[in-house]
C-alpha cells in the first residue's frame, strides 16, 4: 500500500510542485495519474521511489515512512519499485537480454536464476526473439517493452510508468497498456502517468486528476477530465 | 554474494573495456603518451645521473712528491689521508710505475720515446692518486694538503691544472639534477591531469546511466565497481604498450650511451631494472586509472 498524508514538496525558489496531497493507493489497484505536463506527476513517483523526499508531510510505503530509509538502504528498497520511462532508459552498450538481467544482478540472483527468468519474461513480453539486439536495434514499441520486462523481472510491488507511450505509435502505446494491465491482473499495483486521453478512457480504472501540485478529481472508474 | 557480485562487476569492466570502442582507444592512448613521457624522464635522468658519475669518477688530482721523499713516508700520508670523510680513495702510484707507465704509453708515441732514451735515470716522481666523494671537495683537499705536516714534500698538485674541468663537472652535475627534477615533477602532473580528465570524460559520457542504474537498485558500490575495473584495465593495457616503448627507446639511444655509464649501456640499463620498470609502469598505470576512475565517478553517485 502507498499512501500520501498531507504531501508537499516545494523546491528552492519558493515553486510548490505538490501541495498538501492526500493518496491512499491499495495493493493490486491499477491507478492512472493524469495532468498537464509540470503538473506534479512525476514528482509523486519521485517521492515514492525516494529520488526526493517530501519537504512536508509522509509518503508511506508498505507502512514504512519513505523519509526513514537510510542512504544505503535505498537500493534494496528500490527493489521493491519496477520503473518504466518515457525514454525507456535502457543502458546502450548492453543487450535486451542483459538489460533486463541487470535488474536481477543488482539484486544478488544466480546466474541459474537470472538464465531462467530473463527469457521468461522476455516471452511475456513478446521480446524472446529480440534477446540479443542493442536497444539501437530495436524500434520504440520494442525498446519499451524491453524496459517493461526489465521493471517486472524481479516481481516488484510496484510498477511506476512514467509517461510510457509518450515516444509511441498508437499501436504500440495500446500494446503497451494491454502488457500493464495484464501485469496488474497478476497482482501488481500499476501507477501510470500519464496526459494519453484516450488510453485513460479506455481503461476504464481508478483516475487521479493533478492540476498546479493539487488533487483536482479521483474517480473510481474515470475518464480523463481536467 | 559478494564473490558473485565482485565477479560480475569485473566481467562488466571488461565488457565495457571492448565495447566502448573508440572511448577506450582513446582513453588507452592519452594514458599511454602520459605513462611514456612520466617514465622516459624519470629514465632519461636516471641515465644522465649515471654518466654524471662515470664523468665524476674519472676526475682525481695527483699529489706529486719530490724524488727525495721516502716510500714509507709516502704511505703514510696515503694513511693519513684515507682518514678524510670526504675522500672516497687513494692510490699510490712508486716513480717506477709511473715510468712503466710512461713506458708502455710511449710506444704509441715516438717523441715521449726519444725524450725518455735521452734521459737515462728516472725523471718521474712518486705520487698519490686521490679521488673525492664529490668533486666540490677537490679544492678543500688540496687546501688541506698544501697545509699539512707533510706540505713540505709535495712538489706538485695537478687540481690547480684541472681546476676549471672540476668547477664546471660539479656545476653540471648540480645543473642537472635540479633541471632534472623540475622536468620530471612538471610531466608527472601534467601526466595525471590529462589522465585524470580523458577518464573524467568517459565517465561523464555514461552520465545518464548511472540513474538508470540506481532506479533499477543498483548500489553505488556496484555501479562503482565496474568503472574502477575498467580503470585498471586502463592502466595494464597502457603499461604494456608503455614498457614495449620503452624497450624501443633504450634500444635506440643504446648508441649513444656506450660506455659513459657504469652499466654499458641504455639497453642494459632497461635489462636490469626490468622488475622496477614492469612495477613502476604496470603500478602507476593502473592506479592512475583506477583513482580517476574513483574520483570521477563520485559527483555521479550523490542519490
Amino acid at each position: 500500500m502507498i499512501k500520501f498524508e498531507n504531501v508537499s514538496k516545494i523546491y528552492p525558489g519558493n515553486f510548490a510542485a505538490l501541495e498538501n496531497i492526500d493518496l491512499v493507493i491499495e495493493d493490486g489497484e491499477f491507478v492512472s495519474i493524469v495532468g498537464q505536463s509540470g503538473a506534479g506527476k512525476s514528482t509523486i513517483f519521485k517521492l515514492i521511489t525516494a529520488e526526493e523526499l517530501p519537504t512536508e508531510g509522509e509518503v508511506i510505503f508498505n507502512d514504512k515512512s519513505v523519509k526513514s530509509i537510510k542512504r544505503r538502504h535505498l537500493p534494496y528498497f528500490r527493489r521493491n519499485i519496477g520503473m518504466i520511462f518515457q525514454d525507456f532508459k535502457l543502458l546502450p552498450q548492453k543487450t535486451a537480454f542483459e538489460n533486463v538481467a541487470y535488474a536481477l544482478e543488482v539484486a544478488g540472483y544466480t546466474n541459474e536464476e537470472i538464465a531462467e527468468k530473463v527469457p521468461e519474461i522476455l516471452d511475456i513480453v513478446g521480446m524472446g526473439s529480440k534477446a540479443e539486439k542493442y536497444p539501437r536495434q530495436l524500434s520504440g514499441g520494442e525498446q519499451q517493452k524491453i524496459s517493461i520486462a526489465r521493471a517486472l523481472v524481479h516481481n516488484p510491488h510496484v510498477i511506476l510508468a512514467d509517461e510510457p507511450s509518450g515516444n509511441l505509435d498508437p499501436i504500440s502505446t495500446w500494446e503497451i497498456m494491454q502488457l500493464l494491465l495484464k501485469i496488474n491482473s497478476l497482482g501488481t499495483t500499476v501507477l501510470l502517468a500519464t496526459h494519453n486521453k484516450e488510453t485513460v478512457d479506455k481503461l476504464r480504472k481508478r483516475v487521479i486528476g493533478i492540476e498546479n501540485g493539487k488533487v483536482i478529481r479521483d474517480d473510481k472508474t474515470g475518464k480523463y477530465i481536467i | 554474494m559478494k564473490w558473485l557480485k565482485l565477479l560480475r562487476t569485473f566481467k562488466e569492466g571488461g565488457v565495457n573495456f571492448y565495447r566502448n570502442g573508440s572511448l577506450t582507444f582513446v582513453t588507452v592512448t592519452v594514458l599511454t603518451v602520459s605513462l611514456f613521457a612520466i617514465s622516459m624522464a624519470l629514465l632519461l635522468l636516471y641515465i644522465a645521473n649515471m654518466v654524471m658519475i662515470e664523468a665524476q669518477n674519472r676526475v682525481n688530482i695527483s699529489v706529486y712528491f719530490k724524488s727525495a721523499v721516502e716510500e714509507s713516508r709516502i704511505l703514510e700520508v696515503k694513511s693519513k689521508l684515507e682518514e678524510y670523510d670526504e675522500i672516497k680513495y687513494v692510490k699510490y702510484i712508486s716513480k717506477d710505475q709511473a715510468l712503466e707507465e710512461l713506458v708502455s704509453y710511449s710506444t704509441k708515441n715516438e717523441t715521449i720515446k726519444k725524450a725518455l732514451d735521452e734521459v737515462e735515470e728516472n725523471p718521474l716522481n712518486s705520487l698519490l692518486v686521490i679521488g673525492a666523494k664529490s668533486p666540490d671537495q677537490y679544492a678543500r683537499i688540496t687546501e688541506a694538503v698544501n697545509s699539512s705536516f707533510f706540505s713540505e714534500d709535495v712538489s706538485n698538485i695537478n687540481f690547480y691544472d684541472n681546476e676549471e674541468n672540476i668547477r664546471r663537472i660539479s656545476n653540471v652535475i648540480l645543473m642537472t639534477k635540479k633541471a632534472g627534477l623540475i622536468f620530471g615533477a612538471i610531466f608527472v602532473l601534467i601526466g595525471i591531469l590529462i589522465t585524470f580528465n580523458t577518464i573524467k570524460l568517459t565517465i561523464y559520457s555514461h552520465k545518464q546511466e548511472f540513474e538508470v542504474m540506481r532506479l533499477v537498485g543498483a548500489s553505488n558500490l556496484y555501479i562503482r565497481m565496474p568503472f574502477i575495473f575498467e580503470g585498471i584495465f586502463y592502466g595494464l593495457v597502457s603499461g604494456l604498450i608503455v614498457v614495449v616503448l620503452l624497450f624501443g627507446a633504450s634500444y635506440l639511444i643504446s648508441p649513444l650511451t656506450d660506455g659513459n655509464i657504469p652499466q654499458g649501456n641504455a639497453l642494459k640499463v632497461f635489462w636490469g631494472h626490468i622488475w622496477i620498470i614492469l612495477g613502476g609502469v604496470f603500478g602507476a598505470g593502473i592506479l592512475l586509472g583506477m583513482v580517476s576512475s574513483f574520483i570521477a565517478i563520485r559527483r555521479y553517485l550523490k542519490v
